[in-house]
């Protein structure tokens, strides 16, 4: 398995908010990563990897049109006990507000929560100061629920 | 520490990202303050959520099979000895990463977890090596004749890496080379191979080497 593949994938899906979009960016962003291995001077590979994804997913994000393929997801409503004990709906409504939170605040959320980062990471992969990751934070959150 | 100090810190509280007294501090002040704790507990609400719909998303395994087919092209006119690359970051997670530049994609998997046998099999104290040696001199010669090419054993102590020393190891039935290095505590097998261009792969220098195996596996301690 690659690693940090999972990461990566899931970032990319975030923010693009579609499966074929995501493939490809995390496909570019892994060739960016090994042509640009020299600058990489050790450090968390996981982070340099999630900012090299979101520098991809940026660019990529400016050159398209507003709105196309954003992904609703697949109803699935097949009870699976090995799940959290988050029952289908509120599940639903939970991944539809982050889905729906502006760029900024999503990319925060999805980071802390979801990729566990620290704020120091979030800042990293972000480059923002960590005033500003609280910032987001505080302001993502109550817009989530 | 009243309710305008604790407001702009409940986040940093739930993400434990406050020093002990400032966690203790905001802690004392939701015990005596009705409204902050509400706001507190529908942040902690909210977390536990998300956490529990568990909103990870997947990749297909196909991704992983077209990543491997924009890395894995077979090397036509670089020398006859190729390298398995296996990093595994002892403490944390092993991810094994198997590349041989003469084989079909297909067969990546089955190498790779040969690979993760081998490793975890060194990891037990007997066999992390068999030739114990910090010098390079000592432990690149002693593959002759047990493998057919002679691996590098690069000198990375300028990157915080020491050599522990070398290891033999078999994958898909051929002798390798898996040289040990250990770097802060994390001890890293590593039989090289390289997604480098062709140019690149005469004569990494060891930032680049160091580059790679951190890249592969390790998270700095």
């Amino acid at each position: 398995m690659w690693p940090h593949l999972r990461a990566a994938y899931n970032f990319a899906r975030w923010l693009v908010r579609n499966n074929h979009d995501a493939e490809d960016i995390v496909q570019e962003s892994f060739l960016k990563a090994y042509k640009a291995i020299d600058t990489f001077r050790g450090g968390d590979a996981r982070v340099w990897m999630l900012s090299i994804v979101r520098n991809t997913a940026m660019n990529f994000l400016r050159g398209r049109k507003p709105e196309i393929a954003v992904e609703s997801e697949p109803e699935d409503h097949t009870p699976n006990p090995e799940r959290g004990l988050l029952d289908q709906a509120r599940r639903e409504q939970v991944q539809r507000a982050i889905s729906n939170l502006a760029p900024e605040f999503r990319e925060a959320i999805v980071l802390r929560e979801i990729e566990d980062l620290s704020y120091k990471e979030i800042a990293s992969v972000l480059n923002i100061p960590i005033g500003t990751v609280m910032s987001r934070l505080s302001r993502a959150r109550p817009a989530a629920r | 520490m009243t309710c305008g100090e604790a407001e702009p810190l409940l986040n940093a509280r739930l993400d434990n990202e406050l020093d002990m007294a400032s966690s203790s501090n905001v802690d004392h002040h939701l015990s005596e303050c009705q409204a902050c704790s509400v706001q507190y507990m529908a942040l902690q609400n909210l977390h536990d959520e998300i956490i529990a719909a568990e909103l990870a998303y997947k990749p297909d395994p196909a991704l992983e099979r077209k990543l491997a087919g924009q890395f894995l092209t077979p090397e036509k006119k670089s020398p006859s000895s190729f390298w398995v690359l296996a990093g595994a970051a002892a403490c944390v997670v092993v991810s094994i990463l198997a590349f041989s530049m003469l084989r079909t994609t297909s067969e990546t998997d089955a190498t790779g977890s040969e690979i993760l046998d081998n490793h975890l099999r060194a990891l037990e104290p007997s066999h992390l090596v068999d030739v114990p040696s910090s010098d390079q001199h000592t432990v690149k010669p002693w593959f002759q004749g047990k493998t057919s090419f002679s691996p590098p054993v690069p000198d990375l102590t300028a990157n915080d890496f020491i050599l522990i020393g070398g290891r033999l190891e078999v994958i898909h039935q051929q002798p390798t080379a898996a040289i040990v290095y250990k770097r802060r505590q994390h001890v890293m097998s590593s039989a090289f191979t390289f997604l480098l261009p062709a140019a690149r792969m005469r004569n990494p220098d060891s930032a680049t080497w160091a580059a790679i195996i951190c890249f592969i596996g390790c998270k700095a301690a």
